[in-house]
C-alpha cells in the first residue's frame, strides 16, 4: 500500500523513457491501437500543462487499451505538432484504423483512418481539464472502437475559464513544441519503458 | 357538377379529399391532403387545421376556393387515450451476498473459492490458506498484481480477485498464476471480509456455469437442502452473466419482491370484477373479457394502480375540460413490460430488469361541440358545412374504394392513441374503439431500452436499424451490407443507427441491433397484434373472426414497415383476407374517412335526384 500512496503523491514517482527503434510501419493486426505522440512528448517536455507527468499519461492510455484486450503501439510524429495530423497519421498506421494523438500539453484526440483529417471520433480540446481518469477512458474507448463496439463517448469537459486562464501558457508550450518539428522526418516507432523512479 | 371537400378530423391528423360530384352522384376524385389536427379532436380549435387542409387540397386540385360548394365533416367524438406504467417487482440484496453485475472486461477465467481478505491484509494471511483478494479504491493495478504475486510466492492461495476500478485484465495479465478477476465493483468497501466467497469468470462469449446453478452454489459452499432453497434466487439472478461473485454471509439474502401494486376494478354493464395488478397483463385482459362491455374502471385508492388511473383521469379532464369524476374509462389495454432498475443493496450498481405493467386507458367524452365547430367553419370558409355520418360508417365506405375489396368488410384503424375496428353488416356498421396504439408502442420502446427520449423512441418505432461498421458501409438489420461513396458522419461510426427519412441518427445506448429490433418488434406485437385480434373479435358476427370476409388495415400506423405484416400473419390463421388499404387506389391507408364522407354525400344526392325524377 505504501508504494501506491507514493505513486500518487510523489512528484516524479515514475519515469518514462521512449527509445526510437526505427521508422513506424503500417500495422497488420486488426486488434491494435496506435498512439501518436507529439515531437517533444516525453522528451523535452515531461509534463502536461497542468503538471501531470507524461509517464502517467501514457501509462493510463496504455492501460485503458490493455484492459480491453487490445494491443497498443506508440509512435512519435516528428514532422508536425498539429494534433489532427498526429492523430490521423497514427490512425492510418494502425491495423484497426483507430489511432490516438496526444500533444505534450495534454490535448488528445481519437481518430479513424477513413475520416477527413480535420474530423475526428472524439476530441478533448481543453488540456487543463484532462486528468488520469480521462486518459484511461480515452484508451478504453479507442480500444473499443478497434473491436468494432459502440462505446459511449468519454464526457468531454468544458470550462469557459480554462481559455482565459491557460491560453497564454498553452500558446507558449505550443511555440516551444513547434520548435522541435523536423519537417522532413517521418514517424518513428517507440519502445516505451515506464519505471518507478525510486525502484530504479 | 359541384365541388365538395370531405374532411376527416382525427386525433393527430386532419385529412381532406376534394371531389367533383355530378348530379347523378357520379364522382371525380381530384386530390387529397394531410395536415396536423389543431387542438383536441371535435373542438372549435380544429378550425385553423381544417381550413389549412382544405386550402391545400384545393390548391393541389388547381381549383379556386370560391367554387367550393360544400365541406363535409365527420362527426368527431373525441376518443382519447392515456398511458401509465408501474413497476411491480423489485430485487433487493441484503448484506451483499452477491455481485451480479456484468463488467465489460472481467479478467482471467475459471472459478475461485476462498475467504475474502482486503488487499492491505494480504501480507498477514497464513501460507496455505485460500483467499479471495478484495482490492479497494485507489490501489494501482501494478501494486495490486505485485502484492498478490508476493502472497502467492509465500504460499497463500489467492484464488480470485474483486476490484474497484476497471482493472481486471490489467491485474490478471500481471499475475504469475491466472485467477478470475471481477472488476468495476463500485461499493467494494461494503464487501464483507472474512467470509467464504466464490468468484467466477467465464471465457469470452460464454456465461458462468457454477454460480448461476443453485446446486453449483450448494457444492461450493457445502449447503444443506434448506440453505440451498434460500440461495436459489441468487443463482437465478446470475443467469446469463459472464462474471459473478457470491459471498456467503450468515444473514445475507436476495429477495425478488413483488410490489403490492393494488387492485384494478373493472365495472362492466352486467358485472364488476377486481384483478390484482401484479397478476400481470394476461390476467387483467382476461378479466376485462369477462366484464365486457366496460363502463368504467377504478383503482384501489392509495396504491400504484389508483395513482395510474388518477393520472389518466386528470389528463383526460384537462384535455376535454370535463370534471374529473365525469371521465369514464371505456377500455383498458394492459401490457407486460420491463424496466431496467438499479438493484437495492447492490454493490456494483447492478441493474435488474424489473417487471412492470403498462396500462393504456381510453375515454370517450361527451359529443364535442360539433355544431359550433361547423358554424365557425362556415364563417372561415364561406361555404356550406355539412356534418356527415358516423365515423366508422364513413371509414368503411372509404375502405371499400380499395381495389379488390367487397362486403362483408371489416376495417382496422390503427392510430396513435386508439385502435378502432368496424364491420359493415346489413343494418349499418358496428364499431369499437380500443385503448392502446402507436403512442403506447413508443412508450414501451422508450422504457424498455432505457432511452428517456420519446422522439428517438418514435424514430426507432418507425424506421429500420443498421450498424455503421466502417465509414463506408453499414450492416442493415436483415444482415445485408450497404455501401456508400461518401464517408458517413463521424458521429455515426461504430454506432447502431436508425435510418430515418431525415438521415441516419445514432442511438446512444449500449444495446446492439438485435436487442433493439427485438424490443421494437415485441412492443408492436404486444400492442397492435393483441389489439387487432381483440378488436376484430368484438366486431365480428358472433364474435368469430372467421366470419369476416375482408379486413382492410387503415390509419397512420398502417404505414409502418412491419405492423401490417404482423397483423396479416396473425389473422391469416383465421382464413381472413387482410391487407393494408389503398383508398381510391391511390391514397394508401390514409384518407378513408374523408373519401367515405364524399361517397356518402354523392350517394345521398343520387337518391335525392331519383326521388325528384319520379314521374307523378
Amino acid at each position: 500500500m505504501a508504494d501506491t500512496v507514493a505513486a500518487r503523491d510523489g512528484a516524479a514517482s515514475r519515469t518514462l523513457s521512449l527509445v526510437e527503434k526505427g521508422p513506424a510501419l503500417p500495422g497488420r493486426r486488426s486488434d491494435e491501437v496506435v498512439i501518436g505522440v507529439s515531437p517533444a512528448f516525453g522528451a523535452f517536455f515531461s509534463r502536461t500543462i497542468v503538471d501531470i507527468p507524461h509517464a502517467d499519461v501514457l501509462r493510463e492510455l496504455l492501460a485503458g487499451v490493455e484492459e480491453q484486450g487490445v494491443q497498443a503501439r506508440v509512435i512519435r510524429l516528428r514532422s508536425s505538432a498539429d494534433l489532427a495530423v498526429i492523430a490521423h497519421t497514427a490512425a492510418k498506421l494502425s491495423g484497426s484504423g483507430i489511432g490516438i494523438g496526444i500533444l505534450s500539453r495534454g490535448t488528445t484526440m481519437i481518430h479513424q483512418k477513413d475520416l477527413l483529417r480535420l474530423s475526428n471520433l472524439e476530441l478533448f480540446p481543453q488540456a487543463p481539464l484532462m486528468d488520469l481518469e480521462t486518459f484511461r477512458r480515452i484508451g478504453r474507448n479507442a480500444a473499443r472502437y478497434a473491436k468494432g463496439e459502440s462505446p459511449e463517448p468519454v464526457p468531454s469537459r468544458n470550462d469557459y475559464m480554462a481559455r482565459p486562464r491557460w491560453q497564454a501558457k498553452a500558446a507558449l508550450l505550443h511555440i516551444k513544441e513547434t520548435g522541435f518539428v523536423q519537417p522532413d522526418a517521418g514517424p518513428v516507432e517507440l519502445d516505451v519503458l515506464i519505471r518507478l523512479a525510486d525502484a530504479g | 357538377m359541384s365541388l365538395v371537400v370531405g374532411v376527416d378530423i382525427g386525433n393527430s391528423t386532419t385529412e381532406a379529399c376534394a371531389t367533383l360530384v355530378g348530379e347523378h352522384g357520379e364522382m371525380t376524385f381530384l386530390s387529397g391532403a394531410l395536415g396536423g389536427t389543431t387542438g383536441v379532436k371535435g373542438t372549435v380549435e380544429n378550425v385553423s387545421g381544417v381550413v389549412e387542409v382544405v386550402r391545400r387540397a384545393l390548391a393541389a386540385a388547381g381549383r379556386d376556393p370560391a367554387d367550393l360548394a360544400a365541406v363535409l365533416v365527420n362527426e368527431a367524438t373525441p376518443v382519447i387515450s392515456g398511458l401509465a406504467m408501474e413497476t411491480i417487482t423489485e430485487t433487493i440484496i441484503t448484506e451483499s451476498t452477491m455481485i451480479g453485475h456484468n463488467p465489460d472486461t472481467p479478467g482471467g477465467a475459471g472459478l475461485g473459492v476462498g475467504t475474502t481478505v482486503a488487499f492491505a491484509g494480504l501480507p498477514d494471511c497464513a501460507a496455505g490458506s485460500a483467499v479471495i483478494c478484495v482490492v479497494g479504491a485507489g490501489v494501482d493495478f501494478e501494486d495490486a498484481a505485485a502484492g498478490i504475486n508476493a502472497a502467492t510466492l509465500r504460499g497463500v492461495r489467492v484464488t480470485g480477485v474483486v476490484a474497484h476500478a476497471d482493472d481486471a485484465n490489467l491485474i490478471a495479465n500481471r499475475l504469475r498464476e491466472p485467477v478470475p478477476v471481477v472488476d468495476e465493483v463500485t461499493l467494494v468497501d461494503r464487501v464483507p471480509l472474512g467470509m467464504r466467497a466464490a468468484v467466477e469468470v467465464a471465457e469470452q462469449g460464454r456465461t458462468i456455469r457454477t454460480l448461476s446453478n443453485v446446486y453449483g452454489i450448494a457444492t461450493v459452499f457445502e449447503l444443506d437442502p434448506e440453505q440451498t432453497r434460500l440461495i436459489a434466487p441468487v443463482a437465478r439472478a446470475l443467469v446469463g452473466n459472464r462474471s459473478a461473485v457470491v459471498v456467503r454471509t450468515p444473514a445475507g439474502d436476495i429477495a425478488d419482491r413483488r410490489i403490492p401494486a393494488g387492485t384494478l376494478t373493472l365495472i362492466g354493464e352486467q358485472t364488476k370484477r377486481s384483478v390484482e395488478m401484479d397478476a400481470g397483463a394476461a390476467e387483467i385482459m382476461d378479466t376485462l373479457r369477462r366484464v365486457r362491455p366496460l363502463v368504467d374502471a377504478a383503482g384501489e385508492p392509495g396504491t400504484h394502480v389508483g395513482g395510474m388511473l388518477a393520472r389518466v383521469r386528470d389528463t383526460m379532464s384537462e384535455l376535454t375540460e370535463m370534471p374529473v369524476d365525469g371521465v369514464r374509462i371505456q377500455d383498458v389495454l394492459a401490457v407486460d413490460t420491463f424496466v431496467p432498475q438499479r438493484i437495492t443493496g447492490g454493490l456494483a450498481g447492478e441493474f435488474a430488469l424489473e417487471s412492470a405493467v403498462a396500462l393504456a386507458a381510453m375515454v370517450r367524452t361527451s359529443k364535442g361541440p360539433m355544431e359550433l365547430l361547423a358554424e365557425r367553419l362556415r364563417a372561415a370558409l364561406g361555404c356550406e358545412v355539412l356534418i356527415g355520418g358516423v365515423e366508422a360508417d364513413m371509414a368503411l365506405l372509404g375502405a371499400l374504394t380499395t381495389p379488390g375489396t367487397d362486403r362483408p368488410l371489416a376495417i382496422l384503424d390503427l392510430g396513435g392513441g386508439s385502435t378502432d375496428a368496424a364491420v359493415s353488416s346489413g343494418d349499418g356498421a358496428h364499431s369499437v374503439h380500443l385503448a392502446g396504439a402507436g403512442d403506447l408502442v413508443t412508450n414501451l420502446i422508450d422504457s424498455e431500452l432505457g432511452l428517456d427520449n420519446l422522439e428517438l423512441a418514435e424514430e426507432i418505432k418507425k424506421f429500420p436499424l443498421a450498424k455503421a461498421e466502417s465509414f463506408f458501409h453499414i450492416r442493415m438489420e436483415d444482415g445485408t451490407a450497404r455501401f456508400f461513396q461518401e464517408p458517413l458522419p463521424a458521429d455515426a461510426f461504430a454506432r447502431v443507427l436508425v435510418l430515418t427519412d431525415a438521415g441516419m441518427h445514432p442511438i446512444p445506448t449500449r444495446h446492439g441491433v438485435e436487442k433493439i429490433r427485438e424490443v421494437r418488434r415485441s412492443a408492436k406485437h404486444r400492442v397492435f397484434v393483441v389489439n387487432a385480434l381483440r378488436a376484430l373479435e368484438q366486431v365480428a358476427p358472433g364474435g368469430d373472426i372467421r366470419h369476416l370476409g375482408f379486413v382492410v388495415v387503415l390509419g397512420g400506423s398502417a404505414l409502418d414497415f412491419e405492423i401490417p405484416d404482423m397483423i396479416s400473419e396473425a389473422v391469416a390463421a383465421f382464413g381472413v383476407v387482410s391487407g393494408t388499404g389503398n383508398v381510391r387506389g391511390t391514397e394508401g391507408p390514409r384518407n378513408a374517412v374523408a373519401t367515405g364522407l364524399v361517397v356518402s354525400h354523392a350517394a345521398a344526392r343520387a337518391v335525392m335526384e331519383r326521388a325528384l325524377h319520379i314521374p307523378r
